[in-house]
């Protein structure tokens, strides 16, 4: 009996919600327990918490939260940007892979500001690079309001 | 004292030497860690790429896309990595040589071809064989920055998608080990499609045979947002970000080990030397002591007289 407990125990888990990490291709930036974590898909905001059906998904750029992480307070966030990539949701795990991924509390909001204004200053002709500014202006806008969140 | 006054002079100088290149060989090992460690860090993103590549096979999306598909060559690309720095062995003059004849190789096909390369060393090297070079990257030590890495990749990958080349060859030092590294020319545009034929093959027979089904029921699991195509639309350029990468680290390993390896066996040589010119020194400083009593005794000697 206390065997059948045991190995329970065991796997389900290091029983603490689920796991998180960010993997860029320079590092893994994050890796974390926490009881959920909120994902910025390409088509809005996923939550993801213990036990969620597997999925692979797109990101767009955005703010993953990560909330009550393991050994903090239970409603502590942890925000970190993200540009893009892709997000795998195994049974107890998040994988977010991502090419850039930037704490918020790192964000430079000045230079956030400046970026966005510099972008929305370039002139883009041409269906392609419309998109692609159209695509980069998001991008730091997203930016621009996850730095100013974080104040 | 004339002749033992020199030897001192060169045994010092090989001592300075000596000091340099011990200097320098630990400098060397000190960034081979750190870069070691970098490249170390980076595979995850690689591992989970790859992770979700199969999962995509293997629900049986068609892997369909440009940047797979292979075409005649009639332009191509050859990026060549080379360091900034000498002394650091044959790093520089394989990569020279892997790239010569690879380029050698285009003008034999009368392929028009794009050329492009970091690292002064390797700059300098072809100038010197004539060969006109349509980019040059000096911005790259022993730290390659992902951020720095992205805009050459975007670039090639555009030129392709545009049709402007049809081939896309690295030409760089890949890593095996510390005792193991070798210049290469690898291809990386057109994408080798991943071993999906075989990993799908392997799981479906795995599956009917109960050997390993785990694989299999894992990955039929997944759904897809938006869809596997689009997925995979995604995750190609940034597989192939991550190889660029990849080849930038490893060039950035195998430099400071080459330079390690190259110091270290400088160091040892100079001690070798100063061996040497101790032995001569002493033994000139003796027969000088000798020669110098024997003017003495024979002073003496003709003094008796």
């Amino acid at each position: 009996m206390a065997e059948t407990t045991g190995s329970r125990a065991e796997r389900d888990g290091d029983a603490f919600g689920v796991r998180c990490v960010i993997v860029t291709p320079e590092m893994t930036s994050l890796d974390t327990r926490a009881r959920s974590v909120t994902l910025p898909l390409f088509d809005g905001q996923r939550g993801v918490g213990r036990g969620h059906a597997p999925f692979i998904g797109r990101l767009g750029a955005g703010e993953v939260r990560i909330t009550g992480e393991q050994g903090g307070a239970a409603d502590a966030v942890r925000r970190v940007f993200v540009e893009g990539g892709f997000v795998e949701v195994g049974h107890d795990a998040v994988t977010v892979i991502t090419q850039r991924a930037v704490p918020a509390e790192k964000i430079d909001l000045t230079q956030a500001r400046e970026q966005l204004e510099k972008i929305q200053g370039t002139v883009a002709t041409g269906d392609e690079a419309i998109a692609t500014k159209m695509q980069a202006e998001n991008t730091a806008r997203e930016v621009v309001r996850i730095a100013e969140r974080g104040r | 004292m004339a002749k033992a006054r020199a030897l001192d002079r060169r045994r010092r100088s090989v001592r300075n030497i000596r000091k340099i290149t011990r200097t320098m060989e630990l400098i060397a090992t000190a960034r081979f860690k750190k870069a070691m460690d970098r490249s170390v860090a980076a595979r995850d993103y690689t591992k989970q790429l790859v992770k979700i590549l199969e999962n995509i096979a293997s629900v049986g999306a068609d892997v369909v896309h440009p940047l797979l598909d292979v075409r005649p060559t009639k332009r191509s690309a050859v990026l060549v990595l080379s360091g900034n720095r000498g002394l650091c062995g044959g790093y520089n003059s394989n990569i020279v040589r892997q790239s010569v004849a690879i380029l050698g190789q285009w003008r034999n096909e009368h392929v028009d071809t794009d050329v492009a390369v970091s690292g002064k060393r390797g700059i300098s090297a072809l100038k010197f064989r004539g060969i006109d070079m349509d980019e040059r990257y000096t911005a790259f030590e022993d730290k390659p920055a992902f951020d720095a890495v992205m805009p050459i990749g975007r670039a090639y990958l555009e030129a392709y998608a545009a049709g402007k080349i049809d081939r896309l060859d690295v030409v760089y030092t890949r890593f095996h080990s510390i005792a193991r590294q070798e210049a290469v020319t690898e291809m990386l545009l057109p994408l080798k499609a991943p071993e999906i034929a075989g990993a799908s093959a392997a799981g479906s027979t795995a599956g009917t045979t109960s050997g390993s089904p785990k694989a299999k029921l894992a990955s039929q699991e997944y759904d897809f947002y938006p869809s596997a195509e689009s997925i995979l639309e995604e995750i190609l350029p940034a597989s192939f970000l991550s190889r660029l990468f990849k080849c930038f680290l490893d060039a950035a390993v195998s430099e400071q080990v080459a330079r390690m390896v190259a110091m270290k066996a400088a160091s040892e040589n100079a001690a070798g030397l100063i061996k040497n010119l101790s032995r001569r020194y002493n033994r000139a400083r003796q027969s000088q002591i000798t020669g110098e009593i024997m003017e003495i005794l024979g002073g003496v000697e003709a003094l008796k007289k």
